[in-house]
């Protein structure tokens, strides 16, 4: 009987699992309570540092491949056991705290910023029904206690008393700021069409329910992938918009001024060594995935990806491929394509990387709104190609307004 | 509940005292962030996740990183600083918070003025009653209020702009 209906929702049974260990132990309401917090931290915690490891094997494997080199290759096979030993090296390195840092804030500091980091991780749902805390405000709250993870990188600028650290703390200030205003106003465009902020029902908007409820097996593939945000101008523009912002946001190539080595040695993680720099760099990973795994949920359709009903099953809406696998693919793609762009592009330069956000992406952020609004009470077929033709006509213009003021071409002369 | 509530506001006032008390104005602000991030805890245990989503928006991630901003961008008052400034400022305070509390607080708690019950029980302040509310009866201020924050921007970017342009040369 339970065995039954484990099978017959495959992409469901860590859920049901739960619910019926949750009836086993229905004796003690206390029990339960402690046994959906814990498995809905707890795999948080454990998951994504596990994909940190997986990462800087990745990150590490491909620039080397893109530099032509061939990377780690001692550790393991092919390298795998790398980060292993990176992290015992980390563990047993010595910390050096400078005599005139501030101790405190600079203790508090990597500590801080892995909080936010793996906070903002509950609001995306990684499967259906598989949400650590599904608020009616999701979007917003991630933004909101993203915001937070400012504040940790500017204390340890501050806190190491090092002209170069205060500089990568005020840079990374600045950036994280301007970088926020394009960020969240291409979120806008998903929350309107959808008319919730709540990350479940994003997903949903993004599924042709009577497709996978269907009985056709390539309309149930189709009705999981076609009306994905990114597929319509606004969405594929808002995409766009949101990526390359929120890689300034987690200060990743071509946007990592505030850790640019050649300029400030290493920005605010100057004067960190050991273990608390591995912190920051897990922070930092995490939040990648963090903002990664929004992407996904906003524009890619979250956890929804070609996927058919088990043919023995009864519930129409069950699924044979488990959704989180879809969705940590994608945001494994979106976390490769970072690497890609981080092995290819050089670092902007500061007035660039302010101007790029202020005088383009935030305009072109709000007209994107304005199109959404427009393809919203359109029907589709004129909303479609028309939203498209002007988006790209804004795009033109806006990089022609904007090349007038690049001034007058500059000369380099090498010595 | 409670026991959250304790620890929150517990929380919130001794990050609120430490913002004042301390000498080290960077200390002092990041006392306040903390101040504020426990108040926004307090929201989510009133259930306003939006309010406190905002709060910390607005507290956390623009007025505080902007006062971090004007204290990094001001000369000889970051560090700590050895000036003492000899006012009897905490007796004029404690005077002032006793005689509200025995002139204002204690004589409503105990003439049991505030019901014990919540006003409205089938209240729930949801993003989507606050947004309707907004773009029903509250219309025309949310306009007035974004045209005034419209041309408080644009008068700051004037203020702050400078009108002598340098001429570019090519750089050798």
């Amino acid at each position: 009987m339970i065995l039954n209906t484990l099978l017959d929702n495959p992409d469901q049974i860590l859920v049901n699992l739960f619910h019926q260990g949750a009836a086993l132990l229905q004796a003690c309401p206390a029990l339960v309570i402690a046994l959906g917090i814990l498995l809905s931290t707890v795999p948080l915690v454990a998951i994504f540092p596990a994909c940190f490891a997986i990462t800087t094997w990745l990150e590490r494997k491909g620039l080397a491949r893109i530099q032509n080199r061939i990377g780690p290759n001692r550790a393991g096979w092919f390298g795998l056991l790398q980060p292993m030993a990176d992290g015992i090296k980390m563990l047993l390195k010595e910390d050096i705290v400078p005599q005139t840092s501030d101790r405190l804030a600079h203790f508090l500091a990597p500590v801080l910023l892995l909080i936010p980091a793996f906070t903002v991780l509950s609001v995306l749902p990684f499967s259906r029904n598989m949400i650590p805390a599904a608020a009616d405000t999701g979007v917003i709250l991630f933004f909101a206690l993203g915001s937070i993870s400012t504040l940790p990188v500017f204390m340890a600028g501050w806190s190491s008393h090092n002209k170069y650290s205060l500089l990568g703390g005020m840079r990374a200030i600045a950036q994280m700021v301007s970088y926020e205003i394009p960020l969240v106003l291409s979120t806008v465009t998903v929350v309107m069409l959808t008319g919730s902020l709540n990350t479940v029902k994003i997903v949903e908007f993004q599924q042709v329910t009577h497709w996978i409820e269907g009985s056709n097996p390539a309309l149930q593939i189709l009705g999981q992938v076609l009306k994905w945000n990114v597929f319509t101008p606004w969405g594929f523009t808002g995409f766009l918009i949101f990526f390359i912002s929120s890689l300034a946001e987690i200060n990743r190539c071509p946007f990592d001024l505030p850790e640019a080595d050649s300029e400030i040695v290493a920005g605010h993680l100057t004067e960190y060594s050991g273990f608390k720099y591995a912190l920051f760099f897990m922070g930092e990973y995490v939040s990648a995935f963090a903002i990664s795994g929004l992407a996904v949920t906003l524009f890619l359709g979250g956890w929804s990806g070609p996927n058919i009903r088990p043919w023995w099953s009864e519930d129409p809406r069950a699924l044979l491929i488990p959704g989180f696998v879809w969705f940590f693919l994608k945001m494994f793609a979106l976390i490769l394509i970072m690497i890609w762009i981080r092995g290819t592009l050089p670092r902007l330069r500061v007035d660039h990387l302010m101007a790029f956000a202020w005088k383009f992406l935030m305009p072109l952020a709000l007209i994107n709104i304005f199109i959404a609004g427009a393809y919203y009470y359109l029907p589709h077929w004129i909303g479609w190609p028309a939203g498209l033709i002007v988006i790209y006509a804004c795009y033109e213009g806006l990089g022609r307004i904007n090349r007038r003021h690049l001034g007058p071409k500059r000369i380099y002369r090498y010595a | 509940m409670n026991i959250a509530f304790y620890l929150l506001s517990a929380l919130a006032v001794t990050g609120a005292l430490l913002a004042i008390r301390l000498r080290n104005l960077v200390h002092a602000t990041l006392c306040l962030m903390f101040f504020f991030i426990s108040l926004a805890g307090m929201y989510v245990l009133l259930m306003a996740e939006f309010i406190a989503a905002v709060q910390i928006l607005v507290y956390v991630g623009a007025v505080g990183i902007l006062i971090l901003f004007a204290i990094m961008l001001t000369h000889h008052i970051t560090g700590a600083t050895r000036e003492r400034i000899s006012s009897r400022g905490w007796l004029w305070g404690l005077g002032a918070a006793l005689a509200v509390l025995f002139t204002v607080l204690l004589p409503v708690l105990l003439l049991s003025v505030l019901p014990a019950a919540p006003a409205t029980p089938d209240f729930s302040p949801s993003v989507r009653n606050i947004g309707l509310s907004l773009m029903d009866p509250y219309t025309i201020t949310l306009q007035v209020m974004g045209l005034l924050l419209t041309a408080a921007l644009i008068g700051a970017v004037a203020v702050a702009s400078t009108s002598v342009r340098p001429q570019d040369k090519p750089r050798t």
